[in-house]
């Protein structure tokens, strides 16, 4: 039952288990075999199982107990907004991520993308040691050859992403003052570059503004996915879930949300309006306009009301924002500068700036250029460049787009790629220094000014690899030692800001157990808001009829493509769409209606201009503005045909991406530059549909827990999955949401025997804090070795996840609310899957919880169809991990499930048995919080509650005693030990 | 449906088989690894070491109370001892006595067995680093072992158990050998004799009547 690496490096792992050979055999083989089973079965008696040898250290590293798990506090490295992590790590190896709970960034919570991380880690196809051309290169010859370059070279630029880490940039200044004319580069491929030029117009001084979502009680969103991509989403949705305690009579804020595709954040709006790209604009020039007026100022977009669209909804807002100023916010995604300086004059209008909005501590996760990158642009045109460094970016991907540096990167005379993964940018690279994984090195990250957060290597290093800061250090003649490097910054820079007096030896060291240090920040330099800095931004037309404008969205799995390898991230549900393995062009209903196409049919979507035309297929989507349709980036990387044989392999299936193909299709060549600035939303393409119909790997449309339509009895379906009560209603009657459940007043089956007396685990799902993000979902994958099946197995509805989110559509056209239920086996006290299982593979336990006995299961199948929550997963095959090195992540409390046995959440019963051993062995009870569910652990808003609900104290049961608390399909009787919180909305 | 002669011919393997199976394992049923003892690649004597000697069983197997499992100990524990101790004392003394009558310092005796640990860690006789010499870590034979689906923990147990109540009394035994079955059933025994409502079983050496604590037999408590 264990998937181990042969060539795997166990000598240090004392007390791994060697792999015991499977018998490989076809049917009929079997047969033949089974007649010499006696003889085997003599054998078994006397002799004994294959020799496993146990392989020790000679000297155990400090600290390290064979089997014991440990805690190092880190930084998270999936995207820049450096969230504090938790590695979980056992007998030298980290092997789950989780949120660090002090953290001032995250709080605790951990995204899907940060949970996945660890994966990457053990990626079995990161570069060891450089590589010149496509060949292998030793570091020397590497570093002689680009030193030798950059001595020679008259200009050399250097080009990353937004580098967070204070002691790379105070490298990268040495390595730019050391040479003649060499200057850094920055970018983020998920742009938010307007927003810091907007800031240079208004406020004096290029900076990104630290949003304090949790001061808000208006929040009006204009295209901003906060919750879901948007900057840094997992600190925001904390902020965001503190501000919607409906139980608590103060505080419940209110969410507008404008925008043309559905987003996860939209979804969640307490309003929602349809709003096309080109109409943003004219919407806030209304907005600003108005909130001028109500506020006796003169603006430069006075008048400007009349061209806005949606003047009434525009109205109102203005009101309830006015109402609240001081405690409202306006935000906004378009990266449009003078766009960008309406949302400040707005921000400026309500006095969010010093209470919703902190620009004295401003945030860092995001401080590159798109002007910047277009000077680079032009130099690498003219041929100026000599030796272009790329770091962490991949620009001939994401910015291979007519008018994009992608194109012209080709153009520089030598080329170093610093990068862990072949990419795009790599493959024309003259040298690629690979670079090594965060959870390997030592490194820091700033996401906010006086924020410093740490990096500490979890593990070896797996490949020879040195980061960007080492590598310049090295080329600039000093040491490539990293943490040497980061030690001498924050002894020079962080320990006077923060020291208090602490010897810097035990500063840092207090700051390695921490995982951060908070310092005092230098000052901003912000001025106060300009007026003249406001730019009247020109209003675009809408496309003629017939064209649709693209929307080029990140998904919360995939953001850029930098995850694109990861097999998690790729299997991982939209929230959205509930779509993976995928990129899809997402329709309103209306335009699918018209064009005539439904969900999985290929359209052809032919841009204005010399971008490539896509054909892709169809997801339909309610709440989609019609004029718009929606593609996601990330998709279409190169090496992503490295998942061709992920899944089974059996006579029907079907490869996940065929040999030398992509997984999803590359629609960045669709972006445009617009005034120096990358647009993801003017880009105007032809729609046609084609005969073509690729069935999609979709998680929505089975297991569903409603009645269909023609089973449903004479008076319609009764039983609400989801419950959702508007605020109003529910500070009337809290009982509000009970209302329409359906009770049957039956019999029970059961007998009333099998009470719990001791412990009585329960859980307590709040539908109102929940984002549905995903986090939990990659969180259970990880910390449960669930298995990814690949794109036909989904298709199959055979994906293994123990925890899904179901999404629920309520109304329709434009006003289209979205609910997300986290579903995970309920624990049913009068579980039918132990009725029904003739081997009692399933039964319930002492206290509580629906046990499911692997070694006893036969694979009947019985208790997944009798099962009313569609939560039980069958092992059709041996799910073979893709990547070997990748078992190294395998959760070694967990048994890894083998072919023909049913599996489910199992409430993470390896926590609570580690929590009471624990308990035991210090001689003292379980207390209520001890124990952390691995879904509850990684959510952001702290949705998720899990303790004793024998205990009345405990705070899920008080949870579970709240008003809005529901079971879900009660009527049935099982006698969840889920509960769900009904979902409030604070709607007008 | 198989033919006749062949049902016969599977009814007499079965009967044999079943027959050969008891004759031929005092009665074990295949997967009771009962009485395995396997050599092990340095002949270490538990005899000589825990029950000479005395020294306690978690001094190397340190990691039982505070990690799932007991652990095998780095040879760096054994040179804690034996970067003195390279033979046994009557070797030593016995070089000693010839070493005094012939006027000259005692020689360093290496007993096999120890000789191999140098080797292991890549020692000469003076316990430095041979030049050269790559450590090659010592793999020893797993004696006890549980399948995978099976999660054993020794904290619980430690903290209220002697270690000798499943392993046997293994300070009498040169080689380890495996006493009990550690089937499901006699796992099971002990859970339910020690449950809130068993009988209690008053266990060797210092004896805990009636050890119930959280003591029970859902599967979970075992199998996830």
């Amino acid at each position: 039952m264990t998937y181990l690496p042969e060539n795997a490096d166990f000598e240090t792992d004392p007390d791994i288990l060697l792999p015991v050979e499977g018998l490989a055999a076809s049917r009929r083989s079997f047969l033949r075999l089974a007649g010499f089973g006696v003889a085997a079965g003599v054998l078994a008696g006397c002799s004994r199982a294959p020799e496993r040898r146990v392989v020790t250290y000679l000297e155990a590293p400090d600290g390290i107990v064979a089997g014991r798990g440990y805690r190092m506090a880190t930084t998270c490295a999936g995207c820049t907004a450096s969230c504090g992590v938790l590695a979980r790590c056992r007998d030298g190896r980290p092997i789950k991520l989780e949120g660090l709970p002090e953290h001032p960034i995250s709080g605790g919570g951990l995204c899907a993308v940060g949970q996945a991380e660890i994966l990457s880690l053990y990626d079995g196809e990161r570069f060891d040691g450089p590589r010149h051309g496509g060949r292998e290169a030793s570091w020397k010859d590497a570093d002689s050859a680009i030193s030798f370059a950059l001595s020679k070279a008259r200009k050399v630029r250097l080009l990353t992403e937004t580098v967070t880490s204070p002691s790379t940039r105070a490298v990268i200044a040495g390595f730019c003052d050391g040479l003649a004319d060499a200057r850094h580069t920055s970018y983020d491929p998920l742009s938010a570059a307007a927003i810091l030029d907007a800031h240079e117009a208004t406020h004096g001084r290029r900076l990104l503004p630290h949003y304090e979502f949790h001061e808000a009680d208006v929040i009006a969103s204009f295209d901003a996915d906060f919750l879901g991509t948007w900057i840094s989403p997992v600190e925001y949705a904390r902020g965001y879930g503190m501000g919607r305690r409906p139980d608590d009579r103060k505080s419940m804020s209110r969410h507008w949300q404008f925008e043309a595709r559905m987003s996860l954040t939209g979804g969640r709006a307490d309003e929602r309006l349809r709003l096309a790209p080109w109409e943003i604009t004219p919407a806030l020039m209304g907005l600003c306009d108005m909130l001028a007026s109500k506020a006796g100022r003169s603006t430069p977009v006075t008048g400007q009301r009349t061209g806005a669209p949606r003047i009434d909804d525009l109205r109102r807002l203005a009101d309830e924002l006015w109402e609240a100023r001081g405690r409202a916010l306006v935000v906004c995604g378009s990266n449009d500068t003078a766009t960008q300086t309406l949302v400040n004059l707005a921000n400026h209008l309500l006095g969010s700036y010093g209470s919703t909005i902190d620009i004295a501590r401003p945030s860092l996760q995001k401080r590159g250029s798109d002007r910047a990158l277009a000077a680079l642009k032009r130099e690498l045109d003219a041929g100026e460049v000599d030796v272009l460094i790329v770091a962490g970016v991949n620009p001939v991907y994401d910015r291979g787009f007519a008018g994009g540096v992608g194109e012209s990167i080709a153009k520089a005379k030598l080329i170093v790629s610093i990068t862990g993964l072949k990419n795009e940018t790599s493959s024309v690279a003259h040298w690629t220094c690979p670079e090594p994984h965060a959870l390997e090195t030592w490194d820091d990250a700033e996401p906010r000014a006086g924020l410093l957060s740490l990096r500490q290597p979890t593990v070896p290093p797996l490949r020879s690899a040195r980061t960007l800061r080492a590598s310049l250090s090295k080329w600039s003649g000093g040491g490539a030692n990293d943490r040497a490097l980061v030690e001498a910054h924050w002894k020079q820079n962080v320990h006077p800001r923060a020291g208090d007096g602490v010897p810097f030896r035990r500063f840092f060291r207090e700051a390695l157990h921490d995982g951060f240090k908070a310092a005092s920040p230098p000052p901003s330099g912000a001025a106060p808001f300009r007026m003249e800095g406001v730019q009247v931004p020109e209003t675009a037309a809408a496309p003629a009829a017939g064209s649709m404008v693209v929307v080029l969205y990140p998904k919360v799995s995939m953001l850029d493509g930098r995850h694109a390898h990861n097999p998690w991230l790729q299997e991982l549900a939209d929230p959205v769409s509930r779509l993976a393995w995928e990129s899809y062009a997402v329709l309103s209903p209306t335009v699918a209606g018209k064009l005539g196409v439904e969900k999985g049919d290929v359209v052809r979507l032919d841009p204005e201009g010399d971008a490539p035309a896509l054909e892709l297929p169809v997801h339909v989507q309610p709440g989609q503005h019609d004029d718009v349709v929606a593609v996601a980036l990330g998709y279409g990387r190169d090496g992503t045909d490295r998942f061709a044989d992920i899944g089974p392999d059996w006579w029907e299936g079907e490869a996940t991406v065929a040999v030398g193909g992509r997984v999803g299709e590359n629609a960045a060549p669709w972006l445009k530059t617009v005034g120096e600035l990358t647009r993801t939303d003017t880009t105007v393409v032809k729609i046609s549909a084609t005969s073509v119909h690729r069935e999609l790997a979709s998680f929505q449309d089975y297991h569903s827990l409603e009645v269909p339509k023609h089973l449903a009895p004479h008076h319609g379906e009764v039983r609400d999955a989801v419950r959702t009560v508007e605020l109003e209603a529910f500070r009337r009657d809290p009982n509000h949401a009970m209302y329409g459940g359906h009770h049957h007043p039956t019999g029970d089956l059961w007998p009333d025997d099998h009470v719990p007396e001791g412990n009585r685990w329960g859980m307590v799902v709040d539908l109102t804090a929940c984002t549905g993000c995903s986090g939990c979902v990659v969180a259970c994958q990880a910390e449960n070795n669930i298995p990814v099946v690949g794109r036909d197995e989904v298709r199959r509805h055979r994906e293994m996840s123990w925890m899904r989110i179901d999404r629920y559509d309520l109304g329709d056209g434009d006003d289209v609310q979205v609910s997300h239920q986290p579903m995970m086996c309920q624990h049913c006290d009068n579980a039918p899957c132990e009725s029904v299982c003739p081997v009692l593979a399933t039964m319930q336990s002492s206290d509580g919880l629906n046990q499911q006995v692997y070694n006893r299961c036969v694979g009947t199948r019985y208790c997944a169809n009798t099962c009313p929550y569609k939560v039980r997963r069958f092992n059709w095959f041996e799910y073979q991990r893709h990547d070997q090195l990748q078992n190294l992540v395998l959760n070694p409390d967990v048994t890894t499930r083998s072919r023909g046995v049913m599996e489910k959440c199992s409430m993470c019963v390896q926590r609570i048995q580690e929590a009471r051993i624990d308990a035991r062995r210090r001689g003292v009870e379980v207390k209520d919080g001890d124990i952390k569910l691995a879904c509850q652990d990684s959510c952001p808003t702290q949705a998720i509650t899990f303790g004793d609900l024998n205990d009345p104290e405990s705070e899920v049961s008080k949870k579970a005693r709240s008003a809005r608390a529901y079971r879900v399909l009660e009527e049935t009787h099982v006698e969840p030990a889920v509960r769900y919180l009904a979902q409030v909305r604070n709607r007008s | 449906m198989l033919a006749p002669n062949t049902r016969v011919f599977v009814a007499c393997s079965v009967i044999l088989g079943g027959v050969v199976l008891f004759a031929n394992s005092d009665g074990r049923l295949p997967g009771d690894h009962t009485g395995y003892a396997p050599d092990q690649p340095i002949a270490y004597s538990h005899r000589v070491h825990a029950g000479e000697l005395g020294i306690d069983c978690e001094y190397c197997h340190y990691g039982a109370e505070t990690s799932p499992v007991a652990g095998i100990p780095p040879a760096s524990v054994c040179m804690n001892c034996h970067n003195t101790v390279t033979t046994s004392g009557d070797a030593t003394l016995a070089e000693k006595i010839r070493a005094d009558a012939a006027g000259e310092a005692p020689r360093r005796l290496f007993s096999p067995q120890i000789r191999r640990l140098y080797d292991a860690l890549g020692l000469d006789d003076d316990g430095k680093k041979k030049p050269g010499v790559e450590p090659t870590p010592i793999r020893w034979v797993r004696v006890h072992d549980l399948p995978d689906y099976v999660y054993f923990d020794h904290r619980p147990h430690v903290a209220r158990m002697e270690c000798q109540v499943c392993h046997g009394p293994v300070e009498a035994m040169e080689r380890v050998r495996q006493v009990n079955s550690m089937s499901m059933g006699w796992c099971v025994d002990c859970h339910r004799l020690n449950a809130p409502d068993g009988a209690g079983v008053v266990m060797p050496g210092e004896g805990h009547p009636r050890l119930h604590h959280h003591v029970n037999t859902d599967c979970s408590v075992c199998h996830y």
